[in-house]
């Protein structure tokens, strides 16, 4: 049997409203997923988490401004450039539109749970995990 | 919304039903719904109270007879962002547009962590700075952020919704006050220090641990009753307990399971006069949601228990103490961020539930709330919104208005039996602190978040717009309040400034003194407010308190 794929959850703000994290957290856990919590750590707490951990996907909890999650990416991408990032949280559509042009898909609030599940599957390439 | 419970299947919670089958209709919170009710669904001893009038006793009718006749709710919505003018600018605006009260918010960042802006976890983040709140890390900026307003005639919010900032916003706005030649007793207004925000529902990365929080907030309570007796020192916030997770009842007891941690701390202390503490700590934060009647009886519930709790468990007798003030903030978790209009709707709805209920205060979430804080616009309809319901309705001429209904009374008594059965979980694990220490309340929290999403991905919950009813023809797009580009900067200067011009000796013994109280026992607030005429900044005295008292074990959130 495959190993759950493995998927860092970080905040990139001191902002610690959590009840979205939490949700998406279970809702990846009951998809098949292992979910590491990082909670509010910096862009180069990311990276070393992301290898210590070897996950195969970051999802960024967004509570700030985006040019600090763009910071974050850039940082992920010089050190692992295929891991895959996907973000969520309270991001203004202007703020969206930024990412989604860096590829990264992003889950403003009202996302269907299900949505974001799938989304964690096809970036890990795992389509089938846990299904 | 469609038939059926959607609160939490709890196992260890006294809140098991003997009939395994859900109920067909039930409120949020999961109370089973009839389709009509009479008088023989009110419990006998609550019927009992049939004849009481707003005004009397135990005040679940409201504590006025005359209701908004003898005063209208406060207009009182949170503002603040970027550099503190920007914020002042704003609440001047909201002033000038009929805001009756104001709220200053500080930045997350720094005021929630007690962090300057030259703290590395904050120079990581340096964007994020100004987002939420106006940064202010010494009392120049504060008096920047309060320039022109009428403190002296308008109740305003210093600030320091989290515990450990308290201290230092509260002290800020009274240096300012004492600077302008207001005398501190007559001053009104009100801090926030509140431990559903800090150890609940926005969980800090650093934050003083909880006995040491209760510490400070009771030094607040005692400073206040010596020097500020028109101010209200603290807010129990059950609106951040609710929108974490808490449901109506739960909510309530942890409500009241609050009031309890502080008023027994008043009493161990020996200090004060518990009637008067009572009466300051009888402001308190609700929030309501789209569960119409069931948010509106909370309110009524609410004020029943306030009157119990004080007469049955501390003896008080002074109709002043028993009568509980509320504020209410409209559900900002409700407020999607698709079809942002619709949110409009959502806001009126939720503040009539507020104004039918029984509040003296009002804050209306922005339309724009899940896609950034509010942007002028959406500020100015939520004052709207409010002068609508006060000004063209006639709904503030009457108190009570539901007063008598077989069904709104039925869920009022109902509520009020589940919430004293969830002070009791509390209390026989110690406490309200002690199921925060331990994780058990955010536990509650999390079955119901979960229970919610369920509901709302198997179709059981309707929301117009997201889960449903998706085609969006808004003829322009809301894209969010932009940032303030250059608050992190400025900030920066500002504390390279104060470093720089600040009478160096006066800082340090202010510091060393604050610290000398900190590990020891007297009230924080003297030397508080000594510090912060001295200018000493925000991250010095988070400084003090991180060394004094340590970092609070945060239980499993997630």
């Amino acid at each position: 049997m495959e190993a759950a794929p493995r998927i860092l959850l970080a905040k990139t703000a001191l902002d610690g409203h959590w009840r979205g994290i939490s949700v998406v957290a279970r809702a990846l856990r009951d998809g098949g997923f292992q979910v590491i919590l990082g909670g509010m750590i910096t862009g180069p707490e990311i990276v070393r988490a992301a290898v210590d951990e070897d996950v195969d996907l970051v999802g960024l909890n967004i509570g700030g401004h985006v040019e600090v999650a763009e910071r974050i990416l850039a940082e992920i991408r010089s050190s692992r450039p295929e891991l895959p990032v996907f973000a969520g949280g309270v991001v203004a559509p202007w703020a969206a539109k930024r990412l989604r042009a860096l590829g990264v898909e992003v889950f403003p609030p009202g996302s269907s749970l299900d949505d974001i599940v799938a989304a964690a599957r096809r970036l890990t390439g795992r389509e089938r995990a846990g299904a | 919304m469609r038939p059926g419970p959607i609160h939490a299947a709890d196992g260890d919670d006294a809140m098991q039903r003997d009939d395994k089958a859900p109920p067909a209709f039930a409120t949020r919170s999961g109370i089973p719904l009839k389709a009509s009710y009479g008088p023989d669904d009110v419990p006998a001893d609550h019927r009992a109270l049939a004849s009481v009038l707003p005004g009397q006793p135990p005040y679940h009718r409201g504590c006025f007879p005359q209701g908004y006749r003898s005063k209208p709710w406060r207009i009182f919505q949170l503002s603040g962002f970027g550099k503190p003018e920007d914020e002042n600018e704003r609440i001047k605006f909201l002033l000038k547009n009929g805001e009756t009260g104001f709220l200053m918010e500080h930045d997350r960042n720094t005021a929630d962590h007690l962090y300057n802006v030259d703290h590395p976890e904050v120079v990581a983040r340096r964007e994020d700075v100004g987002m939420t709140g106006a940064v202010m890390q010494s009392v120049r900026e504060v008096a920047i952020c309060m320039d022109g307003l009428p403190i002296e005639r308008t109740y305003g919010h210093a600030g320091g919704a989290v515990v450990q900032h308290a201290p230092f916003a509260l002290a800020a706005y009274w240096t300012v006050a004492r600077r302008r030649g207001i005398d501190l007793r007559q001053l009104g207004g009100t801090g926030q220090s509140d431990f559903f925000l800090t150890y609940l529902g926005c969980v800090t990365k650093q934050q003083v641990p909880t006995a040491a929080g209760l510490r400070l907030n009771a030094d607040i309570i005692e400073f206040c009753g010596e020097h500020l007796p028109k101010w209200v020192p603290v807010s129990i916030a059950g609106y951040n307990g609710g929108d974490t997770g808490l449901n109506a009842w739960q909510e309530l007891g942890a409500v009241m399971a609050n009031a309890i941690e502080y008023l027994d701390e008043v009493k161990r202390r020996a200090s004060m006069d518990i009637t008067a503490a009572a009466q300051r700590v009888g402001g308190v934060n609700f929030r309501v949601t789209m569960e119409l009647f069931e948010d509106a009886a909370k309110l009524r519930a609410a004020r029943k228990m306030w009157h119990t709790l004080l007469r049955e468990r501390y003896g008080v007798t002074d109709e002043r103490a028993l009568k509980m003030r509320i504020h209410i903030v409209t559900s900002g978790a409700y407020m999607t961020y698709q079809q942002p209009f619709n949110n409009i709707v959502r806001g009126t709805l939720m503040a009539l539930t507020a104004v039918l209920g029984g509040t003296q205060s009002l804050g209306v979430s922005g339309y724009d709330e899940a896609i950034s804080i509010p942007s002028e616009h959406a500020h100015q309809m939520s004052v709207r919104i409010q002068q609508i319901l006060e000004h063209e309705t006639n709904i503030p001429a009457v108190a009570d208005p539901l007063g008598g209904s077989h069904y709104v009374e039925a869920l009022t008594a109902e509520l009020e039996r589940r919430g004293w059965e969830f002070v009791e979980q509390i209390l026989a694990q110690g406490g309200f602190l002690a199921t925060i220490d331990s994780g058990w309340l955010h536990a509650r929290a999390r079955e119901n978040q979960h229970a919610q999403s369920i509901a709302e991905t198997n179709g059981q919950l309707k929301v117009v717009g997201v889960t449903d009813f998706t085609d969006d023809i808004t003829p322009f797009e809301v894209d969010g309040f932009p940032p303030v580009s250059d608050a992190y900067d400025v900030a920066l200067e500002r504390l390279h400034a104060v470093r720089r011009e600040r009478h160096e000796a006066g800082a340090s013994e202010a510091l060393r003194n604050l610290e000398r109280t900190c590990r020891g026992t007297g009230n924080i607030m003297p030397v508080m407010m000594q510090a912060l005429d001295a200018e000493v900044t925000l991250g010095e005295v988070g400084e003090v308190f991180r060394q004094a008292w340590g970092d609070w074990k945060t239980p499993e959130l997630v």
